[in-house]
């Protein structure tokens, strides 16, 4: 329940729960902040005029990764701890899919709709709204998926492990293709600006 | 872009380019297990020798062999194998082996050194063994061997071997066993602990 830091791991449920609510609230207001409780803010991306999604999340990947790093590398975090989903290809493909469509209909993927929705707008409360129930819906029709959601699993894998690389060279390509994907948006997004499109 | 942020995107950079030197992020990994290979030697019975062919290395002046005894120090001083180290579990990581060396591993049954086996194999070593049947495998079969009463020829072929070896570790081969006893001392042998 609680995070890999030595720091955590005495702490009760509840006091861990606190914590996560805390990282949570805080994640949101990085959210709000850089705009991305609002769906027009969002589908910008998907006319390519404005690809902040893209560069909020892909930095706060590159922090992240950047962080687990250098606090497993001190020690400071037990990675090992780190619980890693196993890949499964054809249902996450398909996963990926749906939930692709999703955000170009709603405008919102799960963390900015709650953000939305938190912040007063309607169109993250109904996208909040429809998110659980699609949750409930698959919980309850699950039986004749099951075998499907098992298929094609590959079991833990990560980046150093695919590409047999070490962990640091891995992180050090990721940073870089960081910059070289920030560069491009930004491109992108002065040439659909110039052309007017938006 | 702001000077603060400026330096948040260097310090960034930074780290991100000292990664690929600073080694492993993960913490406890002194060693890495190949469940598979692993499994496929101890299914292949690879992960072994008996104790009449440590018996032969060592007569043989195997070079490069190393035989460790994982047992307590009052075991080891009662009984141990010639040219044994005595090692405990916990220090068997510190040990100062080398990967060309052929490590032979022993405990009072089997189950100890088995485990010192898998501890070796995760650290890198590839020549590691163990006795299956600990040091009463060396005393059952290297020095005490018997013949039954009524020996085949097989048996009385395979007793000429490892009598031979026997006298040279100061043993005691004996003829004329009863095939009872035999039973009964192997049944022992197997009964026994770690």
């Amino acid at each position: 329940m609680s995070a890999p830091l030595p720091l955590f791991s005495h702490l009760s449920e509840g006091a861990s729960l606190a914590v996560a609510l805390g990282i949570g609230v805080a994640f949101g207001a990085a959210l709000e902040r850089a705009g991305l409780g609002s769906a027009k803010k969002l589908v910008g991306q998907f006319y390519l005029t404005d690809l902040t999604v893209l560069k909020v999340m892909f930095s706060a990947i590159v922090t992240a990764m950047l962080g687990l790093f250098w606090l497993g590398r001190l020690g400071i975090v037990d990675l090992a701890q780190v619980y890693v989903p196993q890949t499964y290809v054809a249902p996450q493909a398909m996963g990926g899919a749906i939930f692709g469509i999703g955000f170009v209909l709603a405008g919102l993927c799960p963390g900015t709709s709650c953000v939305a929705a938190a912040t007063g707008r309607g169109d993250g409360a109904m996208t909040v709204a429809g998110m659980f129930s699609g949750i409930l819906i698959t919980g309850l029709i699950f039986a004749p998926i099951a075998h499907f959601a098992g298929s094609t699993a590959l079991g833990v894998r990560t980046l150093p492990q695919a590409l047999h690389l070490s962990y640091g060279l891995t992180v050090a390509l990721l940073a870089g293709s960081a910059l070289v994907a920030f560069r491009l948006a930004d491109a992108v997004e002065r040439a659909h600006r110039g052309t007017g499109s938006s | 872009v702001k000077p603060a942020r400026r330096w948040l995107v260097a310090a960034g950079l930074v780290l991100a380019a000292v990664a690929p030197f600073a080694g492993s992020p993960f913490a406890a990994e002194r060693g890495r297990i190949n469940v598979p290979e692993l499994a496929r030697q101890v299914e292949h019975e690879q992960d072994h020798v008996t104790a009449l062919q440590l018996a032969q290395w060592i007569r043989a002046r195997r070079p490069r062999l190393r035989i460790l005894d994982v047992r307590d120090p009052v075991e080891y001083d009662s009984l141990h194998i010639p040219g044994a180290t005595l090692v405990t579990l916990d220090s068997l990581a510190d040990q100062d082996l080398r990967p060309d060396e052929t490590i032979v591993l022993y405990s009072a049954g089997g189950a100890h050194a088995a485990q010192a086996w898998v501890f070796l194999r995760a650290l890198g070593f590839h020549n590691v063994y163990f006795l299956r049947g600990g040091i009463y495998e060396w005393v059952d079969e290297v020095l005490l061997p018997t013949l039954p009463v009524d020996p085949t020829a097989a048996e009385r072929q395979a007793f000429s071997r490892a009598s031979e070896l026997s006298r040279y570790f100061g043993g005691l081969p004996r003829t004329g066993v009863p095939r009872a006893e035999r039973a009964r001392s192997l049944a022992q042998l197997r009964r026994r602990g770690c």
